[in-house]
């Protein structure tokens, strides 16, 4: 875990840590891409348009990469919103089997799950297969994840995905 | 901005508004409030209006509607007859021309693609979505870009280079001009529906003001599909035009309301 110390105040101030617990090196699988940015709302179109590459080469239909994509969008917008201003924003893609499945974690503000009865949650739930938050805390820090997934239509064209 | 086209050559010959000249110069002795000036100016804007209609001609077959063009290069024109200075002694057209054709670019830039993307790749684009639009119809959902490649005799990375495209594509555009009038989604649901199917919705109450501010078409796009569950492409067909028009209207609503919705509780 990196750490840059700002000492030049009389507190420590971490400014670019990591959320806790994240996977080791060695923990990311072959079929994973993973994304480490800032959690900041500017940030958006870099994440969406990787989850709609992601899902366009993996033979999603068209529909689905443009529920993928907003879908995204609406995770890390509430995760964004959620995180420790000035801390890093993790994603995570997996393609397996016929579903693509993103995991979208931040250092949370506060120890609580987002709501599953808010709008943007509507629109997460209507877009995807799956969709779940977990909160998680160490005492210190809290951390927060959405998982969301997706599967394909199974589509007989030769060469398809490739 | 590349300018390798001959655009300085006057769509229409200066002969033609010659009459009008003299008006410039009666424009300047008349004093600032002086209420004939509007009437003046009226009747330069409007002697012009041809020069207007030619540069906008110019430009159309580019994805933009012709009237669309004709009225920003009015505004161009409207803008050129202000801000013309009649003793500096040039001549109005050498100044009107550049000026209305910067706006008809502008609007091109601002509302078009955003970015440069070549001729090929706007056609691909295009192509990519008759043909998704095609075999949605066939296959009773949307197309996979392998399907797509196949249909089109392309390949699958060509369909992908089209797709992403269409990323750069503004949301304001071509479907957006094409298919603005709104007649046609009287069918179907009414707003009740699609505020009682929002009702479970916690902040239900900050969220209606902001959905009945937006354009209808938006408004319905939003409840069919998050209250009615369709897809984009059953949607598209429904509302007349592309899914991936359809996809840039929900983005950009979903993204106006998160927006609406973050401004409320730092209010």
């Amino acid at each position: 875990m990196v750490r840059r110390l700002q000492p030049n105040v009389g507190e420590v101030n971490v400014i670019d840590s990591e959320p806790p617990d994240l996977h080791t090196p060695g923990d990311l699988g072959l079929e994973d891409i993973e994304l480490r940015l800032a959690a900041d709302l500017v940030n958006l179109p870099i994440v969406r348009s990787v989850v709609a590459t992601i899902a366009t080469r993996a033979d999603f239909d068209l529909d689905a990469i443009a529920d993928l994509r907003l879908a995204v969008d609406e995770a890390c917008s509430t995760l964004i919103t959620r995180a420790v201003p000035g801390t890093v924003m993790h994603c995570r893609f997996t393609v397996s089997g016929d579903s693509l499945c993103f995991v979208g974690t931040v250092r949370s503000e506060t120890g609580a799950e987002p709501s599953t009865k808010s709008f943007g949650w509507r629109v997460l739930t209507t877009l995807t297969d799956s969709v779940h938050s977990r909160i998680s805390s160490n005492g210190q820090f809290h951390r927060l994840d959405i998982e969301l997934a997706k599967r394909r239509v199974v589509v007989e064209v030769p060469g398809a995905g490739a | 901005m590349r300018s390798s086209r001959p655009e300085t050559a006057h769509p229409t010959s200066s002969n033609e508004y010659q009459h009008l000249a003299p008006l410039f110069d009666e424009l300047a002795e008349l004093p600032e409030d002086d209420p004939r000036r509007s009437e003046i100016r009226d009747k330069l804007v409007t002697g012009h209006l041809p020069l207007a209609e030619h540069i906008a001609q110019r430009f159309s077959g580019r994805g933009v509607a012709k009237e669309d063009l004709v009225q920003v290069a009015t505004v161009g024109l409207i803008n050129a007859v202000d801000r013309f200075d009649a003793e500096r002694g040039s001549d109005f057209l050498s100044f009107a021309v550049p000026t209305v054709m910067g706006e008809v670019r502008r609007h091109f830039r601002d509302t078009g693609w955003l970015v440069r993307v070549p001729r090929r790749l706007k056609e691909l684009h295009l192509s990519i979505s008759s043909a998704s639009t095609e075999l949605a119809q066939r296959l009773g959902r949307a197309p996979t870009p392998s399907e797509i490649a196949a249909h089109l005799e392309i390949s699958q990375d060509e369909v992908y280079e089209g797709l992403e495209a269409g990323n750069a594509y503004h949301s304001m555009s071509l479907d957006e001009v094409l298919s603005g009038d709104t007649d046609n989604l009287a069918l179907g649901d009414t707003l009740g529906e699609e505020d009682s199917g929002l009702e479970g919705v916690e902040n239900h109450e900050a969220l209606l003001p902001l959905i009945r501010e937006l354009p209808e078409r938006e408004r319905k796009i939003l409840g069919l599909r998050f209250v009615h569950n369709m897809t984009q492409t059953q949607i598209a067909e429904r509302i007349g035009v592309s899914q991936m028009h359809v996809s840039r209207l929900l983005a950009r609503t979903l993204e106006r309301l998160r927006e609406g919705l973050i401004g409320q509780e730092e209010e």
